[in-house]
């Protein structure tokens, strides 16, 4: 126990602070600055549209399809914007105008209102929604995914390029606690990098919402919400690191091993039940709080990839990614006992 | 099974096709041993085994009664310090030699102190504070030795210690080895030169293509040497006169005519006097087309150890 520990503090830093390390930072923090940036465009038009006179929704409202471009002048005073262009036949105008919560749009063609147009300056459940679709198929899949391969992958295959593995093989500790300790170094590392990356980004999305948006949301699932993602960032962490490490007992080429994963996770909802229960992503899509949007119209190969594999339940999913994690675990540490120093054939 | 003894039991070591080491039997009692061979001959894989880096393909290996596939258990009398030159990434060479005390369980203040005292053995108390890859060659080899010893280990594996080291220092690290097997340790260390190492070793072992060639105290490793007759294969027209020629002026054992026609075979054990003759004959006008080997291992163990003396 106490030398995991002693193992774990000598490797941290170098978990943390490896030649690879910047990419895997810029991997986390790429939600965050997603939608920090996001903040930045919606406060912008905030702040552009309050300047505007607003046209109260009921005016807008009331106006039928098949009014005249004139009557509806008359009745909603001069608009933002004014936009005439021909096609073909037909002319088409649109009538810009704010609402002091909806952009608005009033489209006319050869003089009469077709539609009306309305979009908020910002949607929170549309943010949510596209927040779990970024979580899902960028972060988890992807970010977590090749930062656990950079971190975890390193910690014995970079030693053996590096030559130095021989020092923890002469330390008086079994092999087995090597393989613990240097796996708890990459977690640590991996669950404050991603943990944290998955809290930045969330905090980046609850940042520029509206007081009437974001306080109840405060008030009933923001905590839950943000803990599973955190969680499921941090556990994504342990069940790719503990594959990847091991990968990196056996394999000198870490390109092998993240397109084998990448493709058995991808391909994971096509298998029989008993495999899905082998992939790390069928567990994780089973703890995010918001499911992931999905296009209908998506063919459906692309949907299936992409569809949360056969949800189980999150006491269900939280046993089976440890148990997963166990398994592969263990199966490294047989696999460090019978490894040899052989630096020869580099 | 013996606690004071490391032993080998019919151990073979291949590197898939490649042979590391050939059904070695060794039982090596504390004091200093010497393993002496040419590069490639197997020495690095004797000690790799014996530190359990590497496994047996066959055979077994036990070192003062401990198997090297309990790390946990040998690494606690076993100090080894590698041929492998490279450091970990970024340490220091005091945090080097403190890590390794680290993961023995000694508290920090007590690893610092070992630690110290290990560094100024080896002195290096200078240049401790500096980053390891800044470290000369001969210094990289003493920080090593410095990790090595720094837990006070039973058995201490050395991998060409004394390479690239100046003279001085030289003279100190030998001492530190009598200090070590004084106390009744193991210190087995590796050469390629008998004359460098035969004056402060109780016992040699010689080796050559991954066989154990001769073993045992310096005297008799050299008497076993010398008194083991190497055979030669001397390619050329007129074996008859070639054989009359060499039994007048060289002293060798045996002479036949080779029956596939190809020369003369010749035993003898003083191969230094024969090869003079050899070339004197030669010289005399005798055409000799070429003088092989036939007795490999040997052979090519005493051309060495003669030619490492130069
Ligand atoms: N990792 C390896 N892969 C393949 N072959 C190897 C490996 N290590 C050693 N060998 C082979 O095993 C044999 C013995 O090598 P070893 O390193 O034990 O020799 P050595 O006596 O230590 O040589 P040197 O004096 O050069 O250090 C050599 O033929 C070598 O090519
Ligand atoms: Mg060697």
């Amino acid at each position: 126990m106490n030398q995991i520990a002693i193992i774990a503090r000598l490797e941290i830093r170098r978990a943390f602070f490896s030649r690879r390390a910047l990419w895997v930072y810029l991997l986390a923090l790429f939600p965050a600055a997603l939608f920090l940036g996001r903040g930045v465009s919606v406060n912008y038009d905030r702040r552009e549209y309050a300047a505007k006179p607003a046209t109260p929704a009921v005016v807008l409202d009331r106006l039928p399809v098949g009014t005249t471009d004139a009557a509806a002048l008359a009745a909603a005073g001069p608009p933002l914007r004014d936009h005439t262009w021909k096609r073909a036949q037909t002319t088409h105008r649109s009538l810009h105008y704010f609402d002091g919560s909806n952009r608005v749009w009033l489209q006319f063609e050869n003089g009469a209102l077709k539609n009306t147009r309305r979009l908020p300056l910002n949607s929170f459940d549309q943010d949510l929604r596209v927040y779990a679709g970024v979580f899902q198929y960028f972060y988890l899949r992807l970010a977590v995914f090749f930062g656990c391969l950079g971190i975890f992958i390193n910690l014995f295959r970079g030693e053996m390029i590096d030559k130095s593995l021989h020092y923890w093989f002469l330390a008086p500790v079994r092999r087995e606690i090597l393989v613990l300790g240097k796996y708890c170094a990459g977690l640590i590392a991996a669950a404050a990098i991603f943990g944290g990356g998955a809290l930045l980004s969330f905090g980046a999305l609850l940042s520029y919402q509206t007081a009437a948006d974001v306080e109840p949301y405060l008030r009933m699932d923001a905590l839950a919400h943000g803990f599973w993602y955190v969680l499921a960032a941090v556990l994504g962490c342990a069940g790719y690191g503990s594959v990847f490490l091991a990968a990196g007992l056996v394999l000198r080429n870490p390109i092998i091993p993240a397109i084998v994963m990448l493709l058995w996770e991808s391909i994971n909802g096509f298998l029989p039940e008993l495999l899905q229960k082998l992939s790390v992503l069928h567990y994780l899509q089973s703890l995010c709080p918001v499911p992931a949007p999905i296009d209908p119209s998506a063919p459906p190969l692309a949907r299936m990839i992409l569809s949360p594999a056969a949800p189980s339940s999150v006491w269900a999913a939280l046993l089976g990614l440890v148990a997963l994690t166990a398994l592969v675990l263990w199966a490294a540490t047989r696999t460090a006992r019978r490894l040899e120093i052989n630096y020869g054939t580099e | 099974m013996s606690h004071d003894l490391i032993l080998f039991d019919g151990v073979s070591k291949f590197y898939g096709e490649v042979l590391g080491v050939n059904k070695v039997d060794l039982q090596i009692p504390p004091g200093i041993t010497s393993l002496v061979g040419p590069n490639g001959s197997g020495k690095t894989t004797l000690m790799n085994l014996m530190a359990g880096l590497i496994h047996p393909g066959r055979g077994s290996v036990f070192v003062r009664g401990i198997s090297p596939f309990a790390p946990e258990k040998l690494m606690r009398i076993l100090g080894y310090a590698t041929q492998y030159d490279a450091a970990p990434r970024g340490l220091t060479g005091f945090d080097f030699v403190r890590a390794g005390l680290l993961l023995h369980g000694f508290a920090a203040a007590e690893a610092a102190r070992r630690a110290e005292a290990a560094i100024a053995t080896v002195a290096l108390t200078h240049a401790a504070p500096r980053k390891i890859a800044a470290y000369s060659k001969g210094m990289r080899q003493r920080i090593r030795l410095a990790q090595a010893i720094a837990h006070d280990p039973a058995v201490l594996v050395l991998d060409e210690p004394l390479n690239g080291l100046d003279p001085l220092v030289r003279a100190e690290t030998i001492a530190l080895f009598r200090d070590y097997a004084a106390r009744g340790h193991h210190v087995i260390l590796s050469s390629h030169v008998l004359q460098e190492v035969d004056v402060f070793s109780d016992q040699v072992i010689l080796i050559a293509n991954g066989r154990i060639v001769a073993e045992g105290a310096i005297r008799s490793v050299r008497e076993e040497i010398h008194e083991h007759p190497s055979q030669f294969l001397l390619q050329c027209r007129q074996p008859a006169r070639l054989a009359a020629l060499l039994f007048e002026q060289a002293d060798i054992l045996e002479a036949r005519i080779d029956p596939a026609g190809s020369g003369l075979r010749v035993l003898t054990r003083q191969r230094a006097a024969f090869a003079d003759a050899i070339q004197r004959i030669a010289l005399s006008g005798v055409v000799i087309d070429g003088v092989l080997p036939m007795d490999e291992n040997v052979d090519a163990l005493y051309e060495y150890l003669i030619g490492g003396g130069q």
